[in-house]
C-alpha cells in the first residue's frame, strides 16, 4: 500500500510539472518563429518520456490524459483539447511500442513520439476541418518534430543520468 | 523493481538514426504526394472553407478586396490582391493564421484552427502546362 500511495503522489507531482512546463511554453510561442499551427517545443513531453520509463505505461498515460484535460482548462481553449489529446495518445502509443525495441535509446523513442504527436494532430485537424488541405503542413511539422524530439530526448537523457542513483518508485 | 538505469539507453544509437530517417521519409512522401506532380496555370482561385463547407470561391484578380468570415466566435479579415491572399486580422488566440503571412502559389493554404477556417489557393486549370515553348 505504501508504494502505491507514493506512486500516486509522484503522478500528481509529475502532472503538475507537465502543466507548469506547458504554461511556460505558451508564454514563449515558437509559432512566432515558425508560423505553423501546432508547432510547439513540447516541453511537457519530457515529463511523459520520464514517466514512461520511470513509472511505466499506465501511469504515464494517466498523467498525459490529466495534463491534456487540465491544460485545455488552464489555456481557456477547449477546441485545442482534441488536438492535444489525439496527438498525445498517438505519441504515447508509439513511444510504448518503440520502448520495447532494445536497440533504441531515449532519443529514438522521443523522436518517434514527437512525430506521432504531429501526425495525431493533423488527423484531428482533418476531422474537425473536414478537408485534407491541412495534410500539406505535415512535412513541415515532421521536420520540426525531429528537432523538438531530439531536444526532449536530450533533456530526458540528462535527467536520467543525473538521477542514476535516485530511486523514485518503491 | 525494474531498474531504470539498466533498461534506458542514454546515448543515441544507430537505430535512433533509423527512426529519424523514417520520420524524414514520411515527411518527404507526404510532401511529394501533396505538392508534387501538380502543374497549375492561369488565374488562381481563392477557396475559403468555414467549418466543413466551402463558402466562397473567388478569383485572385488584380483588384484589392477584403472579406470577413466568422465562425466559432472568431472573426477573420481576409485580404487579397493580384499577388496573393493573407489573413490580415483575426481575434483568435493563436494568431497562426496571421503569422502565416501571404500565400501566393496554388496548393498553399492558411489554416485557422480555432475558427475552423481554411483559405486555400487553387489553380484554375490543373493539368495544363505552365508554359508552352516553340
Amino acid at each position: 500500500m505504501k508504494s502505491s500511495t507514493k506512486k500516486l503522489a509522484l503522478c500528481a507531482v509529475l502532472t503538475a510539472l507537465a502543466l507548469g512546463l506547458s504554461t511556460v511554453e505558451n508564454l514563449f510561442p515558437i509559432t512566432l518563429l515558425i508560423p505553423l499551427p501546432g508547432v510547439k517545443l513540447g516541453l511537457a513531453n519530457i515529463v511523459t518520456v520520464f514517466a514512461l520509463y520511470e513509472l511505466g505505461a499506465l501511469p504515464a498515460l494517466a498523467i498525459l490524459v490529466a495534463r491534456c484535460l487540465l491544460g485545455s482548462l488552464f489555456a481557456g481553449n477547449a477546441s485545442a483539447l482534441i488536438f492535444s489529446m489525439l496527438g498525445g495518445l498517438a505519441a504515447m502509443q508509439v513511444m510504448i511500442g518503440l520502448k520495447q525495441l532494445r536497440g533504441l535509446s531515449v532519443f529514438g523513442v522521443s523522436i518517434g513520439g514527437a512525430a506521432a504527436h504531429n501526425i495525431g494532430q493533423i488527423v484531428a485537424a482533418m476531422f474537425t476541418l473536414g478537408n485534407t488541405m491541412v495534410l500539406g503542413y505535415l512535412p513541415f511539422l515532421l521536420a520540426v518534430s525531429l528537432l523538438t524530439g531530439t531536444l526532449t530526448g536530450f533533456v530526458a537523457a540528462l535527467l536520467f543520468r543525473s538521477m542514476k542513483h535516485i530511486k523514485l518508485s518503491h | 523493481m525494474t531498474s531504470r538505469s539498466s533498461t534506458v539507453k542514454l546515448k543515441p544509437t544507430v537505430w535512433d538514426g533509423v527512426i529519424a530517417a523514417a520520420v524524414i521519409a514520411i515527411a518527404v512522401i507526404v510532401a511529394v504526394v501533396f505538392y508534387g506532380n501538380k502543374t497549375y496555370s492561369g488565374e488562381l482561385r481563392v477557396v475559403v472553407s468555414v467549418g466543413n463547407r466551402v463558402v466562397d470561391t473567388l478569383p485572385l484578380s488584380d483588384e484589392e478586396a477584403t472579406h470577413t468570415y466568422c465562425h466559432n466566435g472568431y472573426t477573420l479579415l481576409v485580404s487579397m490582391d493580384g499577388s496573393g491572399v493573407r489573413v490580415e486580422q483575426s481575434d483568435c488566440p493563436s494568431q497562426d493564421c496571421v503569422h502565416t503571412g501571404t500565400i501566393t502559389r496554388a496548393g498553399q493554404s492558411i489554416v485557422c484552427l480555432p475558427a475552423q477556417i481554411v483559405v486555400h489557393l487553387e489553380g484554375a486549370s490543373e493539368d495544363a502546362p505552365d508554359v508552352i515553348v516553340g
